[in-house]
């Protein structure tokens, strides 16, 4: 096709872009994502019997801090890896703040249980399911996220898949807060970490093929 | 740009007819086949419609354009096959200078032919691959005195050539 020809083409039935077009974007593919997401969990695996008055306690909103931080951290840097131009992923280190605050709770946590019981608290009765249920769940919310990728501009493709695995894997461990029963936070940080770890390293691998344009 | 993501068919042409010298230039220098290079400038001109949203209102235009239009050369050099690491590849492309550059090692070769070979030899060594004098002695197997001679001698020829006083 002949270029002028093209460029009539595009500028033609041209539709006006909102200024916070790619946030809008990534919103909605995570949200639809989430939504299937949730109907997996309320039923596929169930609420936890006893939701409501966990919703009072301190580990449910323990577990909730954890997972929504490191979903919002990342969402920024999906957004980020969403434009072209060159990025300093460095500059994003904040991202492993809440990896550092939960560190600190499972210390205080260890200090004031028997040793006798480190291992049961750590391994919880769901240690085997966890990372992989989280992994599970956060392929819907990851397809969102690949369908809001394709009016975007990922030029670190391995880093953005990560990032959209990540932020994946800690909406869909959010949601799987609402049907897990564990309480300790040694619990969380090592098997939801491995879970959204899995996801990020799901997302790198597959990044290249699926968000290439 | 602005003018064209809020909707202003008139300002978006525009700006994609301006945009075509530039792109043309960028991929010329850089793809060996010109109708690969027009092919490029429209698969950018069409991934920078599609992709419009990502443009930033409050950063630079052109580091935006030329963003994509690398991604789509990268991309192209893996498609080709032609094998290219892309780490080098950015290099080339950050360094606007890439063409002078090449231009001036070519001017730099021919002005050496025109010495013999012993002083051509002796400045190379010394001056362009930054080798010591004892090194460059001991490659060529002779002293390291005629070295010092040889450099002295012909960069003094190179300078009266250039100069446009050559003996």
């Amino acid at each position: 096709m002949n270029t002028d020809t093209l460029i009539r083409s595009l500028a033609t039935n041209l539709t006006p872009v909102s200024r916070h077009a790619v946030g809008k974007r990534i919103f909605a593919g995570l949200t639809l994502g989430s939504l299937v997401t949730l109907g997996l969990v309320a039923g596929g695996l169930g609420l936890r019997a006893d939701l409501p008055r966990a919703l009072s306690g301190f580990p449910f909103w323990m577990k909730w801090f954890y997972t929504i931080s490191m979903a919002a951290g990342a969402m920024v840097l999906v957004a980020r890896l969403a434009r072209p131009e060159p990025v300093r992923l460095r500059r994003f280190w904040p991202l492993a703040l809440p990896v550092g605050i939960m560190a600190i709770l499972v210390a205080i946590e260890l200090a004031g249980t028997p040793t006798s019981r480190w291992l049961e608290i750590w391994l919880g009765k769901t240690w085997r399911t966890c990372p992989w249920t989280i992994l599970g769940l956060s392929i819907p919310i990851f397809a969102g996220l690949l369908w809001a990728f394709r009016r975007l501009a990922p030029t670190r493709l391995r880093a953005a898949g990560a990032a959209a695995g990540l932020a994946s894997g800690a909406c869909a461990a959010t949601l799987y807060c609402l049907h897990c029963p564990e309480t300790s936070a040694a619990f969380l940080l090592t098997w939801y970490s491995l879970g959204l770890g899995l996801a990020a390293t799901a997302g790198a691998l597959v990044g290249e093929r699926l968000l290439g344009w | 740009m602005i003018s064209a993501l809020d909707g202003s068919e008139a300002s978006y042409h525009a700006l994609l007819m301006a945009l075509v010298p530039l792109l043309r230039g960028f991929f010329k220098r850089h793809v060996r086949d010109h109708a690969d290079a027009e092919d490029l400038v429209q698969e950018t001109l069409t991934a920078l419609h599609i992709r419009r949203s990502t443009y930033d209102r409050e950063r630079g235009f052109s580091a935006w354009l030329f963003a994509i239009a690398r991604h789509k050369m990268i991309d192209h050099y893996r498609k080709s096959r032609q094998t290219c690491s892309t780490d080098a590849l950015d290099q080339i492309l950050l360094s606007d200078g890439f063409e002078a550059q090449s231009n001036a090692r070519m001017d730099v070769d021919r002005l050496l032919e025109t010495l013999p070979s012993k002083q051509a030899r002796a400045i190379r060594s010394t001056r362009i691959d930054g080798s010591s004098v004892a090194e460059a002695a001991e490659s060529a197997e002779i002293g390291k005195s005629d070295v010092k001679v040889s450099v002295h001698r012909g960069l003094k020829a190179l300078a009266a050539r250039v100069l446009g006083t050559a003996r």
